[in-house]
């Protein structure tokens, strides 16, 4: 694979927490920019913790993680923040302000990037309008359902048109109509470029959208390894 | 046509979070700021009582003067006493105050009213100004007044009251100083423990920030603009508590011949206010914790 398509690298990656227990051992992965990655595998086998070494939450204890041409390992404070500029999270418990409108929660990683409010607002509607909630920019997280909240954090991840989108269990909570909802628009969402390495459990959702799997068991590849 | 008018209105009062604008405004701010204004309240009366008592001994003149005074008859003594009070260790002048000087003094002091001031400086007695050194030697009054007994001079015992008395205000400012400083700690202390409170109510608020990749300075921005908001709004708060006190004592200060300038303390205060709210602001934001955010 040519390494100027690949958007993270994985070689020999190693991270062993401090209390002694190893999280990941031996990861070897090339993700290709622009595909769909599900990232399957019981609870406590890695998933998470690899999406965290990913956004530069933790940094590896052996072997080679690279992100959009950002090493992980050896990367300044600096580079890890400017790397999170590049990345959309979204989280299983969606992590919405509850204090804060949809407009807010959705703004905030360009407002994080220094865009002025004038600049939000078309920003923001149009989103709101890709997840189909545009009448609900002036609402409280606390007024929506669950499947609108996640659609928000779907909206909020993308705001910044990041070159790639981390989701960790985004259908975790949800029904299987809200989560095949949500699931089409993090296709649409691939479908326009945007590369996608989603955690989940639910794995009859990959039947309907399809996509590369790759599945970690006790911290190691065990399916998918594609080096 | 309503949407856009919606939009605005939003837009004009938006909260994003971060950068230059401040967290809501609660009801642990509002404690905050009525316990450290009650503070700089009670540092500013105490800095107020201690500007009323210089003014009271009117030490706001640089020099510390004491006067020696001999009768006529005993004028023949006055070269050898002023020899041997500059000869004290403390004083720093001495010098005989002329009769044309006297005379002078006294038109000033009859203010005009007719009275014939030259026939009433015939009378005064010969004057020897001594000045005393600074800082002041401990003895120095004491061997003044023994020096000018021992060779039939007297001295201005009011002179001599009033300048322990201004050892006493000069003892009173130092204690005034610590008590500040104790009061400034405690004060930065309590603007920092209710900035933690709302830190701890924001914490998911700054955790995404840094998920999104935001400045070190972005996050703590709002927080340290509270902090010095916090001590300055207290800072005016405890100015504006003064001006009762003022006007409660406006008599007694008539009385005892002296002016209290409450203007003189809104600057001090505004800063003083302004410093310890900042420092507790830095003291709070000093370590944020966030997960996934070390390195």
């Amino acid at each position: 694979m040519n390494e100027s398509e690949t958007i993270i690298h994985m070689k020999n990656l190693m991270l062993r927490y401090p209390t002694g227990k190893v999280a990941l051992s031996g990861l070897n992965m090339d993700i290709p920019q622009g595909s769909f990655v599900y990232l399957i595998g019981e609870s406590g086998a890695g998933k998470s913790t690899l999406l965290r070494m990913i956004y530069g939450g933790l940094r590896p204890t052996s072997g080679q993680l690279k992100v959009q041409e950002q090493m992980i390992r050896g990367a300044s404070d600096g580079q890890i923040r400017a790397l999170r500029q590049r990345i959309g999270i979204i989280f299983q418990g969606n992590r919405l302000l509850f204090s804060r409108t949809v407009f807010e929660n959705v703004a905030m990683p360009l407002r994080v990037q220094g865009w002025d409010a004038q600049r939000l607002l078309p920003r923001v509607k149009k989103v709101l309008s890709f997840v189909g909630l545009e009448d609900r920019l002036w609402s409280y997280p606390e007024t929506l359902s669950g499947g609108e909240q996640q659609r928000i954090a779907i909206a909020r991840a993308m705001i910044s048109n990041p070159p790639l989108i981390l989701a960790d269990e985004p259908t975790g909570n949800l029904d299987d109509d809200t989560a095949r909802h949500v699931l089409d628009l993090l296709t649409s969402l691939n479908k326009l470029g945007t590369t996608v390495l989603m955690a989940t459990h639910d794995l009859h959702l990959l039947t309907s959208h399809p996509g590369h799997v790759v599945q970690l068991r006790q911290g190691a590849l065990v399916m998918g390894q594609t080096s | 046509m309503k949407t856009w008018r919606k939009d605005r209105e939003v837009q004009a009062n938006m909260r994003l979070p971060g950068g230059w604008q401040l967290p809501p405004f609660g009801i642990h701010q509002v404690l905050a700021l009525v316990i450290v204004a009650v503070a700089l309240w009670s540092v500013g009366l105490v800095w107020l009582a201690l500007q009323g008592g210089q003014q009271w001994v009117g030490s706001w003149q640089q020099e510390v003067k004491v006067h020696v005074y001999v009768d006529k008859e005993n004028r023949s003594m006055v070269g050898g006493l002023q020899k041997r009070l500059s000869k004290l260790e403390g004083v720093q002048a001495v010098r005989v105050v002329e009769q044309q000087e006297a005379l002078l003094w006294m038109q000033k002091w009859l203010g005009g009213s007719g009275l014939d001031a030259k026939g009433f400086t015939q009378h005064l007695p010969d004057s020897i100004e001594v000045t005393l050194a600074t800082p002041r030697h401990e003895l120095v009054l004491q061997h003044i007044k023994e020096v000018a007994e021992k060779q039939g001079g007297s001295v201005n015992d009011d002179e001599l009251s009033l300048a322990q008395a201004w050892d006493v205000l000069a003892t009173i400012q130092n204690l005034a100083w610590f008590a500040t400083l104790i009061m400034a700690m405690a004060m930065a202390l309590i603007v920092s423990n209710t900035l933690r409170m709302i830190l701890l109510a924001r914490a998911e608020e700054v955790h995404l920030m840094r998920l999104m990749g935001a400045k070190e300075w972005f996050v703590r921005l709002p927080f340290i603009l509270e902090g010095l908001l916090l001590g300055a709004g207290a800072a005016l708060l405890a100015w504006l508590l003064q001006w009762p006190m003022l006007w409660f004592t406006s008599s007694w200060q008539l009385s005892l011949g002296i002016d209290l300038s409450g203007w003189a303390m809104l600057l001090p205060l505004l800063l003083s206010g302004a410093l310890v709210g900042g420092l507790g602001a830095l003291i709070a934001t000093a370590h944020i914790v966030s997960p996934d955010n070390e390195t």
